[in-house]
Formats: structure tokens, sequence, C-alpha cells
């Protein structure tokens, strides 16, 4: 139980929600601390240094995203968004000022314990080495740009093709946003995101079982894309968004 | 066709024959405002003897023929035979001719038979004061003549012309009943009134603030002539119009249409070349029309407010099962988890684990079914009132196709799910969430009604610059005759089944695919089972041509 010692700042307003978060948690080995308002959690993260910190966007004294900003002048602590289902541009913004990874309301709860462990993976053992990417059942030779299907087929990847994986594996579990993968892929100039969809397609066909299906490069609608390396939250997250 | 031609030249002829007449006649009894266009029209007099040169001419020609014939008689025949030619000659210009050269045929007549037979002849000077008495009985028989086939060709004009309008009139009536709106009305009445005076119209009616505002033809083809007419109107004098409800003339004519006892809006009529003024019948034929027209766009805005009440009652029927259908099913998982609630809560219970478990997974499940119904009555909401405009970006249909699929994975697994997308299908742009969730409601609805173990089919293609997604099952199908009545809200393919949730899913359906321009449509495969057609005639952009890889081995 390594998890053990990780603190986890929550900063909510809903008494309801605090109570299930801090229970679930503390249920899951986390120390926990819940901050009411942006001040008071501003505060905390300072005073206590937490490994993770959990931010609704509508907090009674200021906007989720002004604490978002705050944290991020000082600090690289990963941070995941509570947010509504409606508030799709709130959520880009989230991204674009620094956050990590979103969790829609009403979420559930082991889907949310699967985004903080996965986030807190990376972040605790940092950036994935560029050897053998294993995804199922096709494993990715990063150095070689080959992707080796289980019946043994090999196929290559395109410099683009692999550009985008890189950037994806680099950012683990995590959302990379759309801005993100054309900067890190094409370079700042490019600003059209359609060959984005059109490149993650033909990834998608490479790399997938079924790419109609896709289990390990997910879209999050609206902000970017996931490379979702360990099946753990993969299974999780899946559940839960079918509402099991 | 000739004879058409014919007829309507004739009918143009006699109308300029009574404009004429209505000018020398009508100017002391017509209005004070009519009187302002004839005098305008008199600056055209020039004009007309211009196009009168050729029938004087026509009266010469006349009486010269009369005389060439009559010469060679002249030994042979007496005085009177030949005063006979001459009337002959007065008789048949009166029949082409109009009045003037008519009576100028009546004298030149007289003049050549005085000059070549009254003796001495070769000289206007009469010696027997008896033949000064013919000559003056002569001409007053010619002109008398003359007088009589004017007034009877006019008559057969006059009747011939006023059928003309009937005609026009019943055949501008008949085009307006069949008109189905405004715009149409308006096209009709152009067309038809245009070609009966000449002129382009223009047609401003009445909004409920009192300004006027130009209906917009139908058709950007069948309006010329009303965009030609939209040159110069002068909006403050249609203004004028509409306040006091009177025919005004200037520049143009122009008439206020009447309905229900108050002004709808002006008819503006501008003839298109200068010609001479309209003659008072023409004004009443024009009034006959507006009326026409009048009385039509009238008949078009009581079946336009008709239409708003009952879309009204509708909406209010509507609201009131929504909210019914709402509360209903809120509270009755509202229940449930209260209840469930409880129980865990209360130690007196000692319920096991297993108890424990199932109650709590009742709670969230419960709380899920009432999570997702509030997102569709929400959405619903925000699509069928404000909002109008799509959040639009480039999407591919395989991630669209795969968020829904994720969405609803659990609620699928007993089904197979096949998808059929070809590979070069291309960027669409749409608004994802509403595509994601058109999908998703199509997904759970063929979980909903198709037993386990049943194939659900979804494909896409480009179809006559559309994006058509369909899904499709192969269970049982649709009942029969409700293929568009699924897609009201509150409506269940079995009305008596227990299977949960309002049936808001597939009024999404059709909201979200009309927000888009599009329409869904529901249908039963030939072979069996449900298909739904999502058509979305959006903007598609060609993927970028990847380069092609082979694989290595």
């Amino acid at each position: 139980m390594t998890e053990a010692m990780h603190l986890v700042l929550i900063l909510e307003d809903d008494q309801g929600i605090q109570n299930v978060l801090r229970m679930l948690f503390e249920a899951n080995g986390f120390r926990v601390m819940i901050a009411n308002t942006a001040a008071r959690g501003e505060q905390d993260a300072r005073l206590f240094r937490p490994d993770v910190v959990l931010v609704d966007l509508g907090l009674p004294d200021h906007d989720g995203l002004h604490v978002i900003t705050a944290i991020r002048t000082w600090s690289p602590v990963p941070i995941v968004v509570l947010t509504a289902r409606s508030a799709e541009s709130q959520r880009l913004a989230a991204f674009e000022l620094g956050a990590d990874d979103y969790v829609l309301k009403p979420f559930s709860a082991p889907e949310l314990l699967a985004r903080v462990r996965a986030i807190l993976r990376r972040h605790v053992r940092g950036e994935l080495p560029m050897g053998v990417l294993e995804l199922g059942d096709v494993s990715v030779d990063m150095t070689r740009r080959v992707a080796r299907r289980l019946d043994g087929c090999e196929v290559r990847l395109t410099p683009l093709e692999h550009r985008i994986l890189e950037t994806l594996v680099r950012h683990g579990d995590r959302i990379v946003t759309h801005a993100t993968l054309l900067k890190e892929a094409w370079g700042p100039s490019r600003e059209d995101s359609s060959a984005l969809r059109v490149y993650i397609g033909s990834l998608r066909r490479k790399l997938e079982v079924d790419p109609s299906q896709p289990r390990y490069i997910r879209t999050e609608l609206g902000v970017g894309y996931r490379l979702v390396i360990h099946a753990e939250a993969a299974t999780l997250a899946l559940d839960e968004q079918s509402g099991r | 066709m000739s004879g058409q031609s014919t007829q309507s030249a004739i009918c143009m002829q006699a109308a300029e024959s009574m404009s004429m007449r209505i000018r020398r006649v009508g100017a002391r009894k017509l209005p004070q405002r009519l009187k302002t266009v004839l005098m305008r029209s008199a600056a055209l007099r020039k004009l007309d003897w211009r196009r009168a040169w050729p029938e004087y001419l026509g009266a010469l020609t006349i009486t010269g023929f009369c005389t060439v014939i009559a010469l060679p008689f002249t030994p042979h025949v007496g005085l009177l035979t030949i005063v006979m030619f001459y009337l002959l000659g007065t008789t048949v210009g009166a029949l082409r001719l109009g009045r003037g050269p008519s009576a100028f045929t009546a004298v030149t007549n007289m003049l050549a038979f005085n000059y070549f037979f009254v003796p001495p002849v070769f000289s206007f000077h009469v010696d027997d004061p008896q033949y000064v008495f013919a000559l003056g009985v002569m001409l007053i028989v010619a002109l008398v003549i003359a007088n009589l086939m004017i007034s009877i060709r006019r008559h057969r004009d006059t009747a011939d012309a006023r059928q003309d309008r009937t005609a026009a009139l019943y055949a501008m009536s008949r085009e307006l009943a069949a008109a189905s709106d405004a715009p149409a009305m308006m096209d009709a009445a152009t067309n038809h009134i245009g070609a009966t005076f000449h002129c382009s119209v223009t047609v401003l009616t009445r909004e409920d603030n009192g300004r006027l505002s130009p209906i917009t033809p139908s058709d950007e083809s069948a309006g010329g002539g009303a965009r030609m007419a939209c040159r110069a109107v002068d909006l403050d004098l249609a203004q004028e119009v509409v306040e006091h409800g009177e025919r005004f003339i200037k520049d143009a004519i122009y008439l206020p249409l009447l309905g229900g006892g108050r002004v709808r809006g002006v008819m503006i009529v501008s003839p298109r070349c200068p010609t001479p003024a309209l003659a008072a019948e023409q004004l009443q034929l024009l009034d006959a029309f507006a009326v026409q027209l009048a009385l039509s766009l009238q008949r078009d805005r009581l079946a336009k407010t008709a239409e708003a009440a009952r879309i009204a009652a509708d909406r209010v029927v509507q609201r009131n099962t929504l909210l019914a259908s709402i509360s209903h099913d809120l509270r009755t998982p509202l229940t449930t988890i209260a209840g469930a609630g409880h129980l865990i809560a209360q130690p007196e219970y000692a319920l096991n684990v297993d108890r424990r478990t199932t109650l709590g997974l009742l709670i969230e499940r419960k709380a899920r079914d009432m999570s997702r119904l509030l997102t569709n009555v929400l959405e619903l909401m925000q699509l069928e009132s404000s909002r109008s405009a799509l959040r639009a970006e480039w999407q591919s249909i395989d991630d669209l196709v795969a968020i829904a699929l994720r969405g609803h994975e659990a609620r699928l697994t007993e089904r197979r799910i096949v998808v059929h997308l070809p590979s070069n299908l291309p960027l669409v742009l749409v608004e994802a969430t509403l595509i994601v969730q058109m999908l998703g409601n199509l997904l759970e609805n063929a979980a909903k009604y198709t037993p386990s173990g049943t194939t659900i089919t979804i494909s896409a293609a480009v179809q006559d610059e559309a994006m058509l997604l369909v899904v499709a099952d192969n269970g049982p199908g649709l009942p029969s005759g409700d293929s568009e009545r699924v897609f009201d809200s509150f409506q269940r393919g079995h009305s008596d089944t227990d299977i949960a949730g309002v049936g808001l899913g597939l009024a999404i359906c059709r909201a979200g695919a009309r927000l888009h321009g599009g329409e869904i449509c529901a249908m039963n495969n030939p072979g069996g089972g449900a298909r739904f057609e999502i058509t979305l005639p959006v903007a598609t952009r060609a993927c970028e041509s990847l380069p092609t890889e082979s694989p290595l081995c």
C-alpha cells in the first residue's frame, strides 16, 4: 500500500460530495484533506503539499479555474477537475490552465479513484521509458517505430504517427489537448485539428484490435485524446461510463 | 398563339383610344389626383401626333384612291354615283382609322369631289349654288357615318377589353387561391398585374409593429419583375397610404390592401416605361386586383394565426405531459433511493453485507437512471427553446461512433455490435456532443426494445452531399404505423411495458438532426428489425491523404 502516503486535497463545497469523497479515498488508503472555499484550498495546498488536488469548478468564493492558475504558479502537483456536464468550454479552459484530468458530475467513485491512481503513478514514476509500449495484443517498439501485432505481423508507423504516439505516451494516462498534440507533433504553426483526427484514425487502425471501438487511444470530446496504458484504469473507466 | 397576340394588340389599341377619350371627357369628372396624371400625360401629346400621322396619310390615300377610281367613270355616270364612291371611302376609312383621320377623310373627300368633279372641274370654285348645298350634305353624311362606325368599333373594343380583363382577374384569383403562402401570392399577383398593365409591382405588407416590409418572393427566378420594381418605392408615401387607406398616384400608383377592416399593406404599381396614364376603368381594374390580393393575404394571415394557435396549444399539452412524466420518472427512483438509504442507515435492521451491497447498488443504479433522465430533459429543453446556434467543429464519424459505443457498452453486452464505416469518410462539421448523444440514444433504444442476441449495425455513408448515419437492428422492429410517432416526446413503442424512462431519447434525436438542418426517420428493415436513418446535410471535408503503409511481413 504505497498509496497510504498519498495526501488528497479536495476543494469542494457540497457536504454530501465531501463525505462521499472522504470515505472513498480513506477506504482506499489515502489521507484526505477538504477545503470548502478556493481561498482555503490555495492556502492548504501551500501548507500541506498534497500529492493530488481535486478541484470543483463551482466554488463559492472563486472560480475553480482561478485556483488552478494560482497553484500552477508554484507547483506541478496533479490537478483533477470536477465539472458539470454542460460546462464544456470551462473544461477546456481548465486544461489550458494546467489541469491534468477531469471527471464529469455526477461522477462515479471508482472512475475518480482510477483517474487519481493513474495520475499519481505517472507523476511518481516520471516519464515512460521509450522502449517497448505494450497495448494489449499490440506492442510498439518506440525506437524502431514498428507496431507488432499478436499474429507477428509488423506495421511501420509514419514519422508523424510516431510523434503523435510519443506525445500521448509522454502524458501517460492523462488527457492531451488538441493544441498540445498539434504543437508537439507538427510544430507551433499548425492550428487546424482536422488533420490530427485523420492521423489518430490511422494510428488506431494500426494499433487497435477494433479501430471502430478503440480501447487505447481514446477521444475526449471537445478536449483532446488520452492514451490508456493501464488496463485497470481502462476497464474501470469503461464500467463507470457505461453506468454500472 | 398569333390569335392571342392580335387580340392583345387590339386590346392595347383600345386601351389607348380609351385613354384619349378619358383625357378629353373625363378631365372634369375625375378626381383631382387623376388630373395630375392627365396633366403629366399632356406632355406626351407630341408622341400621339407622331403616332397619328400614318393614319392621316391613310386618309389621303383613301381620298386619292376614290378619285382615281371615279375619274374614268366621269363621262358615263352622274355626280351622285361619284358621291357614293367617296362616302364608301369614308366608311371604309372609319373602319380602321381614328376619329380625327376619319373626319379628315370626310373633308378631303369633299374637297376632292369638289375639285375633280363639280363643274367647273379642276377648281374649287362652285358655280351652281345647288352644288354648294350638295357638298355640305355630303360632308355631314360622311362625318355621321364615320362617327357611327367609330362608335360601333369602340363598343366592340370595350367589350373585348372588358372580357380580357375579367379573364385576367379570374386567372389571378385562381392562382391566388392555389397559392399556399404570402410570397407565392405575391408572385402570382406580380405576374398577372405586370402582364395586364405592363408595369412592375411591389407589395409591402404591414408588420405587427406598423412598419412596412416587402414580401420576399419565394423563388429567385419568379420575381424578376418584382425585383425591378423595388428600385424606386417611396416608403413615406406608402406609409401615408396605409394610414389613410386611400389610393394615391404619383410616379407610381399606390394602392392600399384592405383586409379585416384594416390596411394590411400597399401594392405599388409602377410603369416599366413612361406610358400614357391609366384610364379610370383601368384604375378600377387595378383596385379589383388589389382587393383580390388583399383577400388572399388576409386568408394567409388567418391561416398562420390559426396554425400558431394550434402549435401553442400543442406545446401546452406537451409541457404538461412532460411535467407529469418527469415528476413520475423522478419520484419513482427517488422512492427507491430513500428507502434503500433508510434501510442501510438503521443499525437495528442489522443487514448483512450482501444485502447492504444489493441496496447500495440499487441506489447507484437508480441515481444513474435519474441522471440520464435529467440530461435528456435538459438537452431537449435546450434544443427546443432558445438554442439556435450549433457549436459545430470538424469531427470524424469514427470518433463519434466510438464514443457513443463506449458510453453504452455495458447495456449492449448482450447484443452483437457491427460497425461499418468506410475508411474514406470525410470529416463533418457537426456538434460532437449532440451527435454522440443522438447515436447513444439510438443505441439505448435498440438495447431497450430488442431481445438479447440481437445484432445492432451502425453504418455511415455520404449520400447526396449529406452524411447518412444508420443504426439498424434485427429485432422485432417498429410497431406498424408508429414510424413517425416514435419521435414525439413521451412516446414509447409499446405503451404498456415496464421499460424505464420517458420517451425523450428519440425526440432528442429528431431535434438534434433538425438543428443540423437534417432529419431522422424510422422504418423497418426489409429483412425485419428497426432501422433509424439520420441525414445530416452538413459541410464535409475530405481527409488528407495519408501515405499508405504496407505491413512489413
